[in-house]
């Protein structure tokens, strides 16, 4: 690919920012076991122990301590939300590309039941089915994915959609080339943009469902979640204890979903340069000249 | 006087060896009372030592026949060959320095000749000589100079006196206007006609022109044998073996309008098979190993194994609707190997319609496309293989996202050919064949790295890297200006030069068309209104909707509205043509 998209978004403040923020989150999940002192389930002695130097944000109300499940908490997170990125996206390109090229009953299909499942609130689902199923984790990244796949179908169906009436597919074609030579050289390489804006988007929604499902105690509870960890808090607000441990968890939760809403901000800049300024633009073409 | 019919000049199985390497093999040619024929070739064709073997001169070692009136020419003993020789057989030699004696005036020279063979008395061939002279255009006071004191379209004249002096029953005129200027060209041509038209005569000339306009017949030579013999006019109009095409297209002459072509390739003497196979663009297995034989159709003798040029591409009763418009109804084409056949008309009239139904991009409603003779249902890699296309705008037909050298070898990958070194050599070499750089750092440059015309170089090479028979190029050059215009149509026949491409040119300019294509085909409102020679179709349109594409075709006049060619009376009749069919066009729409 021609433009660089990795530099691009390095170059843009906000998305510095966002990836520094995101990497950040990734270096704690990646060394949890290595930061935290105490696994996150473990029961040790003290409950409700403000911050200290075994316990740097303190223990809970079951005595475990705050730091390590907030630690083990982003790993949840991050794996919900990597996980259903790939799958949702891969979902929306194989529906979209697939629908736009043979259309047919087929594309009526799928497009009746994108309209469907996008004119209903997919979060309200999500409680229901989670309710009956107390999901855990693999399940959870499944049951997202399957929600979160439609928008993702219908951009990547009207991008196909525009990309076949492209001269250079058809030169492809005549060429001898047959579909899987097309999709894999014509279609994929073009949709690549919007493939990390949904994948970036699948992942920001992902998490803060996963998140919003825990926080209603509707998932699986052995899971270590910030959603959970956020609803246990919020039971102690009389006390101070809400101050290492509800802020903090929010924080983290927080500066997770803002790194990802900037990243995707900041690619969407530098895959469009007609949404840019020019300048930053004129660089990545200057660098390649 | 020999009646005419009764007199005959016949050659058989002619065949001349220098040194053991033939010049001449299996010439046959039969002449009557009163025909003309030309033989035209390129130099070292064996034009001459055939004009030589007939006067009796060959050095080389000779078989065959070559029969006039029951006597063998070549069998004959020297002593009665000169008795003949000029009294019989004559040859206007070519005009060079040492063809005239010169210690002697040129009347003298003529009468020597007519002495030579005792024709009565020396004051009548003295006088006879003036008057050959006369009818030359040599005057009294001219015919008693010495050579070096005449021009060479007068010397030139004086070897044609020379040659007629004794009225010989064939007269063999070999490279008679070779190094004259046109205007005396046009009255040595004027004279010779003269004198030849109660005579056998034969014109040995690789000027077409001359030979055109000598003769009735006309043969065409090629490393000793004659590989296509016909009426002159018809040959010259319809030449069916592509050694004759590639003859007439490098001639510069006022009636075809395609820029000059060479043949690619040098004559080769020693080839086995078809003397022409090595240069042949459409030669098969068989060529190469068989030569040819004669066959006639039509009256059109030709020695060639495909029997002739070969059809490659033939559009029947092609016709598409799009909703209730009818973009093309009825239309059939012909392309042939080697050639370009441009289609022309304005925008919306089907043109690239017709493009995309020959590749296979959209299906016809009726009609068939055949490819070498067989009808296309399924295409494959195969077809892909042998037909290309190049597109209007090579910003859109280069993706973006992929580097030359993987645009270029796209087509390769498809097809599957070769190893990955060997694709990249491939890909090297059509950049280089279309005057790119090939070097690392342009294979990997992107497409919006490129100028326009390098991007449209970049198109071609990538239809070309699979060495396709026909390509189809949809108004390759309307995005670029015309200077890098004008490059890419010198390429497109450089490549048709040297492989024997066939174009399928789409375009919406006359004025282009007419530089670029043999034939062209005029379409209008999705039918085919006119088809025809190229030269032909431009000088006299037979369509009214071609007189108005005509008219309004690039003009370099400066003045305004005048085509400068027609009277005003025709201008106002093509002004009323043309008023009528864009009124029509406009209604349609």
């Amino acid at each position: 690919m021609h433009v660089d998209l990795l530099g691009a978004v390095l170059r843009d403040p906000l998305g510095m920012t966002g990836s520094a923020l995101l990497g950040l989150v990734t270096v704690m999940a990646i060394l949890a076991p290595a930061l935290s002192g105490y696994p996150p389930d473990l029961y040790t002695g003290q409950i409700l122990s403000p911050p200290s130097a075994w316990h740097p944000l303190g223990t809970d109300s079951v005595g475990q301590d705050i730091w390590s499940r907030l630690l083990w908490g982003a790993r949840t997170s991050l794996l919900v939300g990597a996980a259903v990125a790939l799958i949702s996206t891969s979902i929306s390109v194989i529906i979209g590309t697939t629908t736009a090229i043979f259309g047919g009953l087929y594309e009526r299909f799928w497009m009746r039941a994108v309209d469907a499942m996008l004119a209903i609130p997919p979060i309200i689902v999500m409680i229901l089915v989670a309710a009956y199923l107390r999901p855990n984790l693999l399940v959870l990244i499944l049951l997202l994915s399957a929600l979160s796949w439609p928008g993702g179908a219908r951009i990547c169906r009207a991008q196909t959609l525009s990309l076949l009436e492209r001269t250079h597919l058809s030169a492809a074609a005549t060429f001898g080339a047959g579909w899987r030579h097309i999709i894999r050289r014509h279609i994929l390489p073009d949709l690549t943009p919007i493939m990390l804006a949904l994948t970036v988007g699948a992942a920001r929604r992902a998490i803060f469902m996963e998140a919003g499902l825990s926080f209603l105690g509707v998932s699986d509870p052995t899971m270590v979640s910030w959603g959970k960890i956020m609803q246990q808090a919020l039971q102690f607000t009389y006390l101070d204890v809400w101050r290492w441990w509800l802020v903090p968890t929010g924080l983290a939760l927080s500066l997770t979903l803002v790194s990802l809403s900037l990243l995707g901000f900041a690619l969407e800049g530098a895959m469009d340069p007609r949404l840019d300024g020019g300048q930053r633009h004129g660089d990545t073409r200057s660098s390649h000249a | 006087m020999v009646t005419p019919g009764a007199a005959m000049l016949e050659i058989r199985d002619l065949v001349v060896s220098y040194h053991g390497s033939r010049v001449l093999s299996d010439v046959n040619l039969r002449l009557e009372y009163g025909d003309s024929m030309a033989i035209i070739g390129e130099s070292g064709a064996g034009k001459t030592t055939l004009g030589l073997a007939i006067m009796g001169f060959s050095e080389g070692t000779t078989s065959g026949q070559i029969c006039w009136q029951g006597r063998d020419l070549l069998r004959l003993p020297e002593e009665d060959m000169r008795s003949l020789r000029g009294k019989v057989v004559a040859m206007v030699f070519q005009n060079v320095e040492d063809a005239l004696n010169p210690v002697l005036n040129i009347h003298d020279q003529v009468k020597e000749a007519m002495t030579v063979h005792r024709n009565g008395p020396g004051h009548a061939a003295s006088a006879r000589a003036f008057g050959l002279l006369e009818a030359v255009g040599l005057d009294h006071e001219r015919a008693k100079s010495f050579p070096h004191q005449l021009s060479g379209g007068e010397r030139q004249r004086a070897l044609i006196a020379m040659a007629l002096a004794n009225d010989p029953d064939i007269l063999i005129l070999d490279e008679p206007t070779a190094s004259l200027d046109s205007v005396t060209k046009g009255d040595v041509i004027e004279i010779l006609r003269a004198a030849a038209s109660d005579k056998i005569s034969l014109v040995i000339t690789h000027d077409i022109s001359t030979a055109a306009s000598l003769s009735k017949k006309m043969a065409v030579l090629y490393a000793g044998t004659i590989v296509e013999m016909g009426r002159t006019e018809d040959l010259l109009k319809n030449p069916r073996h592509p050694y004759t095409r590639g003859l007439i297209r490098s001639y510069p002459n006022m009636t075809t309008t395609k820029d000059l072509q060479g043949i690619p390739g040098r004559m080769d003497r020693e080839a086995d098979g078809c003397p022409f196979h090595r240069r042949c663009t459409q030669r098969t297995d068989i060529c190469s190993r068989l030569p040819p034989s004669m066959q006639e159709t039509n009256g059109r003798l030709i020695a060639c194994h495909r029997g002739g040029i070969v059809p490659l591409l033939k559009l029947r009763g092609i016709t598409k609707s799009f909703g209730q418009r009818e973009v093309l109804s009825n239309v059939s084409l012909t392309v042939l190997e080697g050639e370009t056949l441009a289609v022309v008309g304005e925008s919306g009239c089907g043109k690239t319609t017709l493009a995309r139904i020959t590749i296979g991009l959209c299906d016809p409603d009726r009609g068939d496309v055949l490819f070498e003779d067989e009808t296309l249902r399924v295409r494959g890699l195969e077809f892909y293989r042998k037909v290309q296309m190049i597109y209007q705008n090579p910003a859109e037909s280069l993706s973006h996202r992929m580097s030359v050298l993987d645009l270029v070898r796209e087509p390769l990958d498809v097809q599957r050919l070769g190893g990955r070194q060997e694709r990249e050599a491939s890909v090297r070499k059509a950049l280089d064949d279309v005057e790119l750089p090939s070097d690392d750092r342009f294979l990997a440059r992107y497409p919006h790295q490129l100028s326009g015309g390098e991007a449209q170089r970049v198109a071609i090479a990538r239809a070309m890297v699979l060495q396709p028979k026909l390509l189809i190029a949809d108004e390759p050059t309307s995005a670029l200006d015309a200077s890098i215009q004008a490059k890419i149509l010198r390429l497109l026949q450089n490549l048709q030069e040297k492989r024997g491409l066939s174009m399928l040119f789409i375009t919406h300019d006359l004025a282009l068309a007419r530089k670029v294509s043999d034939r062209i085909a005029v379409l209008h409102r999705g039918m085919l209104v006119e088809e025809g020679p190229a030269s032909q179709v431009v000088s006299s349109p037979a369509h009214p909707y071609t007189r108005c594409l005509l008219e309004q075709a690039a003009r370099l006049d400066a003045t305004i509205g005048s085509p400068g060619v027609e009277s005003s009376a025709g201008r106002g009749a093509a002004a009323q043509d043309r008023d009528r069919w864009i009124g029509a066009a406009a209604v349609n729409r």
